[in-house]
């Protein structure tokens, strides 16, 4: 009964249309009430679960990643994936693609990720004879890729929710292949589509400008080696890495590409913050969500009924996938990450999956939950900055949706694709 | 007072609150920073750093989401009330914010109470009241309930001066 309250309740706010945060508060009050429980403790988890240290590294990266878009580092990353990707048949499509990567790279934002190379991108791709949709779809599905590449906040969240035994550093290393190869599948159907399409070929520069630009595209670059370095290396924490991340970017906008003005950087701090404070307040409600659902034992039932109808690991990651997708269609990435993992990590390591492996399975399926509507904050973001409505974005992104799920078997059925990397560190 | 007089205020105060979350966000960089910074060349780390970062952020955040509230910047979902004729949109928007401030509401009260409950306990390093940190849940929620209400006056109104242009 109250577990039909809590489900159908948060189903119904949704879809009344009540901010995401508000639906997740508001159904687990009504459970507490059905249940007949102090609603002081609602407030009580909401406050908790805001009060987490590492989570001061969503407000960082957020930080972090519009200040890189404001100063124009993006647009040099552009560049040097210009270089590598340009030439041939739809070359800029690949571009977006190669420079989402290396925007990944240096910042832990898909949402900075998708309104910085959204707006470096998509004029130039019209101007060259792309259609709209074509060049949303690219950018918006190559953003979710930047949440594999560390670093990223949501693998952040991710290690905060499972607690003890799932290091951030261990993480960061565990996406860089799984990032690559989902990069380099969303680049063959982006390369197809523009055979289709007969879309322009792109010229290669030339040595000497892949150089150019490469060249001047190493201080923004360096945030990356800062970054991973830092972690793995045991200088800072991944929170701290983060602050660090901002400062290093504020310095090399106001000092070495003197394009961030204190004006620029004001603006920047204000978005940031109401991502933030959206993000974050979700997180809490989110929370308190999770812990309505723990009351009423949901975690455990969930388990025993996937054990009961398989023990079969790849069936169990499988129906797992399933259901993270479909919950990630209508809900947001974080307060999936906060409620879902104590429900699934334990059933996954109880089939034999690390949970390393599980956090970047996790991501990219959360991650695809991003570009899909009702709610999907990428594409909202990416078809906002590229000018297409959502729904015409929608019709043609089929064979992107094809590649990322496709790149998710993969790295759901081949741990060490995931898993090799952080091994040779330990 | 006028509504137009609300609607200035209000717009006033849920920029103030945007502007101080800025500089929040930014001493925040600044005291972490300083921490890496302390324990590197200061060779001493200092004890109030992670705390005082982490108390700036759950206030800013309820100041910035009530001030979301306002401007609508939290993430929703749009379909239905997109789909559905004006009219029934309508009162999907108004439920939505009735239950947006029921929210804020609860937040205030329960919130109060929360703050009343943890005051004895001392938050570490700081030596501060917990409940003090959490006092920004209840202010944060009077925010919310005030800017929910404002906004359903002003859907309720532009309603009615659309109804009357109809006629």
């Amino acid at each position: 009964m109250a577990m039909t309250i809590l489900l159908g309740s948060l189903f119904a706010l949704l879809l009344l249309g009540v901010p995401v945060a508000f639906a997740l508060l508001a159904s687990s009050i009504l459970t507490f009430i059905a249940l007949d429980f102090h609603l002081i403790v609602v407030f009580q988890r909401m406050a908790s679960g805001m009060s987490v240290f590492t989570l001061m590294a969503i407000p960082f990266f957020v930080f972090a990643g519009d200040l890189m878009y404001r100063s124009g580092i993006a647009d040099r990353l552009v560049r040097v994936a210009e270089g590598f990707f340009g030439f041939g048949r739809g070359g800029l499509g690949r571009v977006n693609i190669g420079a989402s990567m290396l925007f990944g790279a240096v910042s832990g934002s898909a949402i900075a990720s998708a309104s910085a190379m959204g707006s470096a991108l998509t004029p130039l791709m019209r101007e060259k004879g792309y259609d709209g949709d074509y060049a949303v779809n690219v950018t918006v599905t190559a953003a979710i890729v930047g949440l594999l590449i560390p670093p990223s906040h949501n693998m952040i969240i991710y290690a905060a929710s499972a607690g003890k035994g799932v290091s951030v550093g261990e993480l960061f290393l565990a996406g860089i292949v799984p990032g690559i190869l989902t990069g380099a599948l969303l680049m063959v159907v982006a390369w197809l589509v523009a055979i289709k399409r007969d879309y322009p070929s792109g010229k290669f520069p030339g040595w000497k400008n892949l150089l150019g630009s490469f060249i001047w595209a190493i201080p923004g670059l360096m945030t990356a080696i800062i970054i991973m370095g830092g972690i793995l290396s045991g200088i800072f924490t991944a929170t701290e890495s983060s602050a660090i991340a901002v400062v290093y970017t504020i310095l090399i906008g106001l000092f070495v590409y003197r394009t961030l003005g204190w004006s620029r950087l004001f603006e920047s701090a204000k978005e940031s913050v109401k991502i933030t404070a959206m993000v974050l307040l979700i997180i809490g409600a989110a929370t308190s969500f999770g812990y309505a659902l723990a009351i009423l034992e949901a975690p455990t039932k969930l388990a025993t009924l996937i054990t009961t109808i398989t023990d079969n690991p790849i069936l169990i990651l499988l129906i797992i996938n399933v259901i993270l997708l479909f919950l990630g269609t209508f809900m947001d990435m974080s307060p999936l990450i906060v409620i879902t993992t104590p429900i699934f990590l334990p059933v996954a390591v109880q089939a034999g999956i690390d949970p390393v492996h599980f956090g970047i399975i996790m991501m990219l399926n959360l991650g695809i939950g991003l570009v899909t509507p009702p709610v999907g904050a990428v594409l909202f973001v990416g078809s906002a900055v590229g000018k297409v409505p959502i729904e015409q974005t929608v019709k043609t992104i089929a064979p992107f949706y094809a590649a990322l799920v496709v790149a998710l078997l993969i790295i759901s059925f081949v741990p060490s694709l995931s898993l090799t990397l952080p091994s040779l560190i330990k | 007072m006028n509504l137009k007089t609300v609607n200035r205020v209000s717009k006033a105060l849920s920029n103030v609150f945007i502007v101080f979350g800025a500089i929040g966000l930014l001493a925040m960089t600044v005291i972490v920073s300083w921490q890496v910074f302390g324990r590197y060349v200061l060779k001493e780390s200092p004890d109030w750093s992670e705390q005082t970062a982490l108390i700036l952020m759950i206030w800013y955040v309820l100041f910035a989401a009530a001030a979301g509230v306002r401007e609508g910047f939290h993430i929703r979902i749009e379909a239905l009330e997109k789909a559905v004729p004006k009219n029934v949109a309508f009162v999907m928007r108004l439920l939505s914010n009735i239950i947006v401030c029921l929210c804020g509401l609860a937040l205030m009260i329960w919130g109060t109470q929360l703050v009343i409950g943890t005051w004895s306990h001392l938050v570490p390093t700081l030596g501060i009241p917990r409940g003090a940190v959490y006092l920004a849940l209840p202010i944060g929620g009077t925010l919310i309930v005030l800017f929910s209400i404002e906004r359903l006056i002003n859907d309720l109104i532009s309603r009615k001066n659309i109804g009357a242009g109809n006629n």
